[in-house]
């Protein structure tokens, strides 16, 4: 990304606390520009000592201004990083909560493999990331911008020419990093570009190891990797090099003891001529030693610098991802029924996943879902909670559009059962109680018995206050009936199925379809079957293909038409097919 | 951090590391002795003496020339150190990388490793070009100036010694206090991060609950515990540093009031005073100048350490004088036991033989260890106790490739590289022809993906398979094997049986592998395990019954209730009402 998208995104992020961070630079400020009172203070001091009868009241009183101007200074600095690091440790929560607020909030087809990566990196890294900026970089800047200009407004008002003198080696230092920086910012592209393969080298490298060593490619991805850390070496290298010698040569203008001899050799020689008096080079000797470590500090911070607005801007597009839209005027479903009417969806918009799907489940009924993988059932499934938006059609539940539905509202209605088994990090109960926070205990309990569930969670070590994960160390089936227990006490009146066996431990497969089966009763369900053996007394079968429906009825008719339902039901009970060539060999 | 700059740089470069760091230390000392030579030469000037002040003078031109050739030594050796981490820094972690067990690749771990392999290195980088100079320099001029005061007058020097542990006291306190709540902030950081990252990977769920609406209660607890501990970190620590800083200021202010009761009580000359001064405003400076890098030290000290923990894992040993297989097909364990931490064996005492062009299936519940038993034969990790034999010979005496060279896995996690749908198969055996390639593919069901497919076989699957289904994937991974045509064919059914169609090519495939190859599948459905030739039962990491079917049915134990349960699954009829 460019650098101005990313100063742009961080303006933005950091807009909140700007007041503090604007307090932070002005106290920096302040803070660098009293660095300069002891340097002055110890002038003064010298002027006061260096006569024939020293007054020990002023040289006491200079000396106690001396030291309160550096306490004060170093309060200032002091309070301007506090400041800062206020604004980000407040920055951080903020941005943390409004990262949660949009991720509850964005359509779920925004979720992948890759955005789980891209979260935990803006939550962990990014934000850690951004620190440097927010607490260190504006408080530098304002010291490396204050304390040069006062610098050398005190030199002027000693004498023009000590603050001439004072500068005198920096054009040297000046004239090379212009020319080192010449192009900076093409290579700096470059860079980016190719720093941005390494990442993704990176990421195949890593990913891929195992099937990179199980199919003795090692020198594949390593290759890729290779090629492209080697490609960002050498362009770096490259670029570097050269500048090495001039960057090692030209900084020594800027170090103390070339500093030290220019201007002491200068001054003397201005002392000769009598343009200013010894005391004079004094105070420039002094200050002229410390105005360009402060250039040199934020010189060397650019890389975290860099580095914090590349997360700014990744940070940004997360948190500028659109959100599903809600209804100004929600309305409640009059019912459990659900009905398709000719809804298409593609997942980018362009390759249509679902076309012209007309169906209407009744409550009490349960449907099934079937057709081969690719077909859209489970994409179809996934709009009734609205996990997606249909791009053509509607999807309506007691007669009422989805999208018209309050989100808050829509979840008491749609329960969905995933065949991927999430269970949060928490207790038993807590997993439980997810969609009914305020469930009794006996609710819950009932709930755990009907899914066949309870036994097993009182056998853990604290019932069910064991914490998943720790000390409630669930199998697959386990983990599957304690989701439906969880979502038998969410109780609502339509569910959503994904054939949850597919995962399951042969063993407790038949005590998973007990539990589906006490779920079923009395709700509108609709099943995305898997296997057909399970569902071939549904009340109505939905065969789908490639986004439409190709076939729709009852078990017993749908196998005695010929049509794609009966081919299906041929390939998933290969039992007939294996046993002969068990025979054979 | 000396040690972690040394695992960084490779054992190659330690040498010039120590070396570095010596020219870096004269270089300070130097720097420090050439400012020592303002005390006489402003002595000189402030007393008129001009003479003796540009004899001073050209002394400090010419120890200033001698440090700036040692500035420019070391600057030029830490330009070539950061040069080396550079361009070594990425292929080393690359190798050693590789060199890991399989077993060491968690996802969090990968998440960890891509960062620092590519923000961390740039800022260890930058550790040798810019950061380190100024850090080394700022504590040693000023502890050389300390030194040199007492030379030149011992009440000062006396003063300046005295104030030193003061202020070494004062930033350890301050940086014991970070340090403990840097722990502290970390473990609230880390579980906050960890339930935001839950928060998005089970969307589905949380949404589905409504808790994206209503709010999730932990994760609130959780951002509001982080932010408490950020908050009471500000609190403790920045007094602290306050007064770290102060100490230094506390430091100079002494030596001016003893420098001043020392001159007004006649026991110093002023000029000498003054220009001694001078020399105190420089032992406070470079302090000063060390305390503002230590945020960036600080970033570039966590990359470093993660860096070198990364270098500092231990590779799998390999062989001296690895062994060839001498029994291709032949797997056996031998008492194996093996524990992924230490008293919580997941395996144990398990002996068990593989003939050549055997098919055995594998079953138990999650957990039993049936994946475990995959996840060794392929050395993911060294056993315990006992031995993993591949081909007739040990697995850790083998050569790494050569084993792999047996072994043909369809594992649980596919990755697909961002390639082409042919080549993903291809890494089967890249040298196999188009006849080879396209029939595996077919008898894999991956034909059917093609016809699917924009571009057919030519089309990208994007980064880790993006674009196809999990059972797509799956189907890809059993081409490959197919492919390859190894002694061993290691599957795991459990994923690959995601649907209907799925099962019957994985059904099709085993009845194809077996005829050439030893075959060990983890089975979940009832055709796999009744066509095995043996059937071994898991319970709890131990063998709990092994034998024919139709033996263990006989056996009336473990697998017959198995089997039983099986059937009644697959004559469950899910149904809305005529349930009981």
């Amino acid at each position: 990304m460019s650098d101005n998208a990313g100063t742009q995104a961080l303006a933005a992020l950091r807009r909140p606390v700007s007041g503090l961070v604007r307090g932070g630079v002005w106290m920096g400020a302040i803070g660098a520009l009293t660095a300069l009172l002891p340097f002055v203070g110890l002038t003064e001091l010298a002027r006061a000592l260096l006569v024939p009868a020293p007054d020990v009241g002023r040289v006491v009183t200079i000396a106690l201004i001396v030291v309160m101007g550096l306490a004060l200074g170093w309060g200032c600095t002091g309070l301007a990083l506090w400041l800062t690091h206020l604004a980000d440790h407040r920055l951080q929560a903020s941005l943390r909560r409004a990262m949660v607020e949009r991720l509850g909030a964005v359509p779920l087809g925004w979720y992948s493999d890759k955005t789980s990566g891209q979260v935990r990196k803006a939550v962990q890294d990014d934000l850690t990331d951004l620190h440097h900026l927010t607490a260190h970089h504006d408080v530098e800047l304002a010291g490396a911008i204050a304390l040069p200009i006062a610098g050398i407004a005190y030199l002027c008002w000693i004498d023009w020419r000590l603050a001439v003198l004072a500068v005198l080696t920096w054009p040297i230092y000046a004239a090379a990093y212009a020319w080192m920086m010449r192009g900076f910012g093409d290579k700096m592209t470059q860079l980016d570009e190719s720093f941005g393969k390494v990442s993704a080298a990176i990421v195949e490298f890593v990913h891929g190891i195992a099937v990179v060593k199980a199919f003795g490619q090692g020198q594949r991805a390593h290759k890729a990797y290779d090629d492209a850390v080697g490609t960002f070496g050498r362009r770096y290298a490259g670029w570097v090099r050269p500048l090495l010698r001039l960057e090692a040569l030209t900084s020594m203008a800027l170090s103390v003891p070339v500093i030290l001899v220019v201007s002491l050799a200068g001054g003397i020689w201005m002392i000769g001529r009598g343009w200013i008096a010894p005391l004079d080079l004094f105070a420039e000797v002094l200050v002229a030693v410390v105005i360009p470590q402060t250039l040199q500090a934020l010189n060397q911070s650019i890389t975290a610098q860099k580095r914090a607005q590349a997360a700014a801007g990744r940070i940004e597009e997360l948190l500028t991802v659109s959100p599903l839209p809600r209804p100004v005027h929600p309305e409640e479903p009059a019912d459990a029924s659900v009905v398709f009417e000719d809804v298409g969806f593609a997942y980018d918009g362009q390759n249509a996943v679902l076309d012209g799907v007309d169906l209407v489940c009744h409550p009490g009924t349960l449907t099934a879902l079937v057709g081969s993988s690719g077909a859209g059932k489970s994409t179809l499934a996934r709009l009734v909670p609205r996990f997606y938006d249909v791009d053509k059609g509607r999807v309506r539940i007691g007669g009422v559009d989805v999208r018209h539905i309050d989100p808050r509202r829509l979840y008491r209605h749609v329960g969905f059962v995933l065949q991927d088994v999430q269970l949060v990090h928490g207790s038993v109960a807590d997993n439980l109680r997810l969609g009914r926070p305020d469930a009794s205990e006996a609710e819950m309990i009932e709930a755990a018995r009907a899914a066949r569930i309870h036994e097993r969670i009182v056998a853990l070590p604290r019932g069910y206050d064991s914490v998943v994960g720790e000390d409630a160390v669930l199998s697959g089936g386990e983990a599957q009936r304690l989701s439906i227990a969880r979502m038998l006490l969410a109780d609502t009146p339509i569910l959503v199925l994904d054939e949850a066996t597919a995962h399951a431990d042969p063993e407790s497969e038949a005590q998973i379809q007990d539990a589906l089966s006490s779920l079923a009763r009395d709700r509108t369900v609709i099943v995305i079957a898997h296997r057909l053996a399970s569902i071939v007394s549904a009340d109505r079968i939905v065969v789908l293909d490639q986004g439409r429906i190709v076939q729709n009825g009852r078990h017993e008719e749908l196998l005695a038409s010929e049509g794609p339902y009966r081919r299906l039901w041929q390939a998933g009970h290969p039992t007939q097919d294996v046993e002969p060539e068990r025979k054979i060999s | 951090m000396l040690g972690e700059l040394k695992q960084v740089l490779g054992p190659a470069q330690h040498g010039r590391l120590y070396r570095y760091l010596a020219w870096l230390c004269a270089w300070s000392v130097l720097e420090a002795l050439t400012v020592v030579l303002l005390v006489p030469l402003l002595g000189a000037l402030l007393h008129g003496d001009f003479d003796q002040a540009w004899r001073w003078l050209l002394a400090m031109a010419g120890m200033t020339a001698v440090t700036c050739v040692a500035r420019y030594i070391q600057s030029m050796r830490g330009f070539a150190l950061a040069l080396v981490i550079l361009e070594t820094l990425h292929g080393r972690l690359g190798d050693h990388v590789a060199r890991l067990p399989l077993g060491w690749f968690s996802s969090e771990k990968v998440g960890r490793l891509s960062r620092s392999a590519t923000s961390g290195t740039m800022m260890a980088t930058n550790l040798f070009a810019h950061l380190l100079a100024p850090v080394v320099s700022g504590v040693l001029v000023p502890a050389v100036i300390a030194l040199a005061m007492l030379w030149l007058d011992w009440r000062l020097g006396v003063t300046a010694l005295l104030c030193s542990p003061l202020i070494y006291v004062a930033h350890r306190w301050a940086a014991d206090a970070i340090a403990r709540n840097d722990d502290v902030v970390d473990g609230a950081a880390a579980i906050a991060s960890n339930r935001v990252v839950e928060f998005a990977r089970n969307q589905h769920t949380f949404c589905a609950f409504g808790r994206t609406e209503e709010g999730y209660a932990p994760l609130e607890a959780a951002i509001d515990a982080q932010r408490v501990a950020g908050g009471s970190m500000l609190a403790q620590t920045f007094p602290r540093i306050l007064a770290g800083g102060l100490s230094v200021q506390l430091a100079f202010a002494v030596l001016v009031a003893v420098g001043l009761w020392s001159a007004l009580h006649g026991s110093i000359d002023p000029v000498r005073l003054v220009a001694l001064l001078a020399l105190a405003a420089r032992f406070v400076g470079p302090l000063a100048e060390a305390a503002a890098h230590s945020g960036l030290v600080r970033i570039a000290e966590n990359d470093l350490r993660r860096l070198a923990d990364i270098l500092a894992t231990p590779p799998l040993p390999e062989p001296a004088t690895p062994r060839a297989a001498t029994e291709p097909g032949l797997v056996e364990f031998d008492a194996v036991s093996f524990a992924y931490r230490d008293g919580e064996p997941v395996v144990g005492g398990i002996d068990l033989r593989f003939p050549p062009r055997s098919m055995t299936a594998i079953v138990g519940a999650s957990g039993s260890g049936k994946s475990t038993l995959l996840k060794l034969v392929m050395r993911f990790f060294d056993v315990g106790s006992g031995q993993v034999r591949v081909g007739g010979v040990d697995v850790r005496e083998q050569d790494g490739a050569a084993l792999m060279a047996q072994l043909a896995p369809v594992m649980q996690d596919v990755y697909l590289f961002d390639d082409t749908l042919e080549a993903n198969i291809r890494i089967g055996r890249p040298d196999a022809s188009d006849a080879e390639w396209r029939e595996a593919a077919r008898l894999a069901g991956v034909e059917e993906i093609a016809d699917r497919l924009p571009e057919a076989w030519t089309t990208r699957v994007g980064e880790g398979g993006s674009a196809l289904s999990g059972g797509e994937r799956q189907r890809v991974s059993l081409a490959r094997a197919l492919l390859k045509k190894a002694p061993v064919v290691l599957l795991d059914e459990a994923t690959a049986a995601l649907d209907a169609e799925n099962e019957r090519f994985v059904q099709e495939a085993v009845v194809r592998l077996r005829r050439d190859a030893t075959l060990i599948v983890i089975a979940h459905q009832l055709p796999t395990v009744m066509a095995a030739d043996r059937i071994v039962v898991l319970d709890g990491g131990r063998i709990a019954e092994s034998g024919t079917h139709d033996e263990l049915i006989a056996l009336d134990g473990r697998y017959a209730a198995f089997w039983h349960e099986r059937r009644r699954a697959k004559g469950w009829r899910l149904t809305a009402k005529a349930v009981s």
